[in-house]
């Protein structure tokens, strides 16, 4: 036993698998860092989180402006502020920073992010605001996105004979709303009989409104969209 | 004879021992920290994964804000029942800001034992904004708590 404890040789073959055993750890603790890291992060949990925080900004400017065209107050700019203080309570833990710009363009004369012009032949809602967001536990910063929301209203035409009137409602990229019926419209002191869509080559999709009565020479029309987004444009016939 | 006479190379024996000690204590511990797919800290991130696609989709299609304002329990819980696998059990309780229960009727699915004694539970938190009415158009949210496991 002497002799082996004193035998000198062989120590190397213990530093080098000691070396190799570090080595294995080393490499072992990298590659669990680096496996781990990928998939641990539930990265298509936070892609739905912003998604889901960017869907519900864009609904409550829709709202805001639904609230807008049916009351005169503009409610845009204190929903913003509350859903940017509920949303610290709803998703606790998360570090969510959302900031808010509302548009002041004046090619449709935005006031505090909205804008109505009524009463036209060609008339419009419309809401604009831009939001920041940052996500400080999974480190997000600056991710940008406006939401937007249009509706507009035009009478092509008011064919007295018929009692018809022909309108096209168009949506956000003037895309043609589709699902609009009867209910959706009003017609000022008349009584809608029905109303009827069909392919327009110009406008791709417009409605009938047919009339229960004689059609007078100004003609008002609101439409409501599912959205509660409304609009009133007038016609008059010369 | 000779061969098992020879006192020379035992202390190579003994170190290879050693060293293979060495080894397998190394692998093993490396192996403390794999986490292999099968493990409950996966299952959970999956369940959550998958529960906020679930709720995110029901949102984008307009169906989620439409059930929960107009309180259409029973939809919101078929919905679910159609959309996530059928061995993942649901549990969902809707929440003003003021903490107050909004749903009178539970939205549930699956073995209620299943919530109380299984270890991976998955929870999922999901706000909305509000659903606009014809005549009215208000800011009121919700929050929704949806609890997921796997039957």
């Amino acid at each position: 036993m002497k002799k082996l404890i004193k035998n000198k040789k062989g120590q190397f073959i213990i530093i080098a698998f000691l070396m190799i055993a570090m080595m294995i750890i080393s490499i072992g603790a990298l590659m669990h860092g680096a496996v781990t890291y990928y998939k641990h992060e539930p990265w298509q949990e936070y892609l739905t989180l912003i998604g889901s925080i960017e869907l519900n900004s864009r609904h409550l400017v829709e709202l805001s402006l639904a609230n807008y065209t049916h009351t005169p107050d503009n409610t845009l700019r204190a929903n913003l502020q509350k859903w940017q203080n509920n949303l610290t309570r709803i998703y606790r833990g998360y570090g969510i920073a959302l900031n808010y710009t509302l548009a002041s363009d004046t090619n449709y004369n935005y006031s505090l992010g909205l804008a109505c012009d009524w009463n036209k032949t060609a008339s419009f809602s419309a809401a604009n605001a831009t939001f920041n967001l940052n996500i400080t536990s999974i480190g997000l910063t600056g991710y940008k996105f406006t939401a937007v929301a249009f509706l507009n209203l035009t009478i092509l035409n008011v064919k007295a004979p018929t009692n018809e009137i022909t309108v096209t409602v168009k949506g956000e990229d003037k895309t043609p709303i589709t699902n609009l019926e009867k209910d959706n419209f009003q017609v000022e002191e008349l009584n809608i009989a029905s109303v009827t869509s069909r392919y327009d080559q110009d406008h791709i999709l417009v409605y009938i409104i047919k009339c229960a009565e004689n059609i007078s020479t100004i003609v008002t029309v609101t439409v409501w969209d599912q959205r509660g987004i409304q609009v009133t444009a007038k016609y008059s016939q010369s | 004879m000779g061969t098992i006479r020879n006192s020379k190379g035992q202390m190579r024996v003994i170190e290879t021992i050693l060293a293979s000690f060495i080894i397998v204590f190394a692998m093993s511990f490396v192996n403390m920290f794999a986490i292999t797919p099968t493990s409950p800290k996966y299952d959970v991130t999956d369940l959550e994964k998958m529960g906020y696609s679930v709720l995110h989709d029901l949102d984008k299609q307009g169906l989620l804000a439409r059930f929960v304002y107009t309180e259409e329990w029973d939809n919101i819980k078929a919905a679910l029942r159609v959309t996530l696998p059928l061995d993942v059990y649901f549990s969902m309780t809707v929440y003003d800001l003021h903490d107050t229960k909004v749903n009178n009727a539970t939205i549930f699915y699956g073995n209620p034992e299943t919530f109380t004694t299984s270890k991976n539970i998955a929870s999922v938190t999901y706000g909305l904004i509000g659903y606009p009415k014809r005549n009215e158009a208000i800011y009121d949210p919700r929050i929704l708590i949806l609890q997921l496991a796997r039957g």
